[in-house]
């Protein structure tokens, strides 16, 4: 098993694309090391909420390690309030809704299976108001809450060789460390770390998810009682940000940001009505050190 | 072995991190509209603005973009703008490695200014990503921060925000009522 584990490294080392893997040489010791068909039979199985949950802790712990959390508590308080306030307008209300700001100028936010999602620092400073984090995070909780990144995760997982590399690399690990994965005590955990440093989260989400999320963010927003215009301001901020090239782009793979906003004016007539809901700008600009 | 792994791994995932960004004013119109006085579709008219027309963006105000278009100031509906681009895309999409996060930001290689210099990394530096490692500690303190529903909803009343029904356009449900 310790060899399965290593060559599997191994082959993921330097290797960027699932394309350039080794996959004949992975076979050939999957085959003699596993059951490749029970393999097969878990992965294709739901995840439990729990096993979500753990899944998104072990991704979020990588994260972590390469993007240090602010150390602003009152900020990552405010952010857990607005978010938490936001994600019980879902349906997924009772999930343990986690936010975190990260210490990173990068403009950006990630959502992880089971409800933790991710905010850089440099799209918090760039945000007007409360309505605008709102309308952010309700596009990331969309996505928790419509399970999109799993589906990502269970179609990778959806091969007998990957399904058998990321399973036997995490319990390989796990093992070691007595079921204790990086301290997360958890096996799926170990699978979310593996996940992440597999690649899992090479392949882009489709395209219409971003949209169902955009769209379904707007809604959830407007629930809890924020303007609507939130994510679309986000978005026209968005559209406004240049990156400096140093770095492969996210982009490439996502609908432009004006292309979001044709798609997000068509739901826009259900929620104009609620135009004049709060912005909050000065709880907004006060916790960030903004006020005047 | 496994930790040495894991943190090339990591290294080769971090270095796809979009590392900067700056902010850029100019939007243009994508349809013939309107500069209004005011943030309101019923506000005097001040110059009518054809599709196309480059303005300056000032400000965002929720439905209504401030704008510098014409010479003059004014307002202009948040949809009725097309913007030129975003983050440049260096390089390969495949390479990217939190696609599947369900990131916020989009965009694409056609962009106008795709391929931009590199100008310096502002953001994560190569070494931070070099030594990252699985950070069990920054996730409890993280997760040590979470509010629960009583917080949220007190924090909400502070804020005067009042839950209100609206249906969800993709299926059906009107969550939300009031909480």
């Amino acid at each position: 098993m310790r060899r399965l584990a290593a060559v599997a490294a191994c082959a993921l080392l330097g290797t960027p694309a699932w394309a350039q893997l080794d996959i004949g040489r992975l076979i050939d010791y999957g085959r003699k090391a596993v059951d490749a068909g029970s393999k097969l039979q878990e992965a294709n199985k739901d995840f439990t909420q729990d096993q979500e949950i753990q899944l998104g802790e072990g991704i979020t712990a990588g994260l972590l390690g390469a993007a240090p959390l602010s150390t602003d508590a009152n900020l990552q308080r405010y952010v857990n309030r607005v978010g938490r306030w936001v994600a019980l307008h879902s349906d997924r209300p009772d999930l343990p809704w986690t936010f975190g700001v990260i210490e990173t100028r990068t403009v950006n936010a990630f959502a992880m299976p089971g409800g933790t999602i991710l905010v850089s620092k440099g799209l918090v400073d760039r945000l007007g108001s409360e309505s605008e984090l709102a309308g952010a995070l309700a596009h990331e909780i969309a996505h928790v809450v419509k399970r999109h990144q799993l589906a990502a995760i269970q179609s990778s997982l959806n091969s007998d060789v990957l399904s058998s590399i990321g399973k036997d690399v995490a319990s390989e690990a796990i093992n070691r460390r007595g079921g204790d994965a990086f301290g997360l005590k958890s096996q799926l955990a170990g699978v979310g770390i593996d996940a992440l440093k597999n690649g899992v989260f090479l392949r882009p989400l489709d395209r219409s998810m971003e949209y169902e999320a955009d769209r379904m963010g707007v809604i959830i927003a407007t629930r809890a009682g924020y303007d609507p215009y939130g994510l679309p301001g986000v978005l026209e901020l968005l559209g406004t940000v240049h990156g400096d090239g140093s770095g492969i782009s996210i982009m490439e793979t996502h609908p432009a940001p004006s292309d979001r906003l044709a798609e997000l004016e068509k739901v826009m007539p259900a929620v104009d009505g609620y135009a004049n809901q709060p912005r909050l700008e000065g709880r907004f600009l006060q916790v960030v050190g903004r006020a005047k | 072995m496994t930790m040495r792994f894991l943190r090339l791994c990591l290294a080769a995932a971090f270095l796809s991190l979009p590392l900067a960004a700056w902010s850029q004013d100019q939007a243009f119109t994508n349809r013939a509209t309107e500069l209004k006085e005011r943030a309101d579709a019923a506000s005097a008219t001040l110059v009518p603005l054809p599709e196309n027309t480059a303005v300056k963006v000032l400000a965002r105000a929720g439905a209504w973009t401030r704008v510098e278009a014409a010479g003059r100031p004014g307002f202009v509906r948040v949809f009725h703008l097309r913007f030129p681009a975003t983050v440049e895309a260096a390089g390969s999409g495949s390479s990217n490695p939190f696609a599947a996060f369900g990131s916020l930001i989009g965009g694409s290689k056609s962009d106008a200014h795709a391929n931009l210099a590199t100008t310096g990394v502002r953001g994560l530096s190569k070494e931070d990503v070099k030594n990252a490692n699985p950070d069990a500690e920054a996730l409890k303190r993280m997760q040590s921060y979470r509010a629960d529903k009583p917080a949220a909803e007190r924090f909400a009343r502070e804020g005067k925000l009042a839950a209100v029904k609206v249906a969800d356009p993709d299926a059906g449900s009107t969550k939300g009522s009031a909480r």
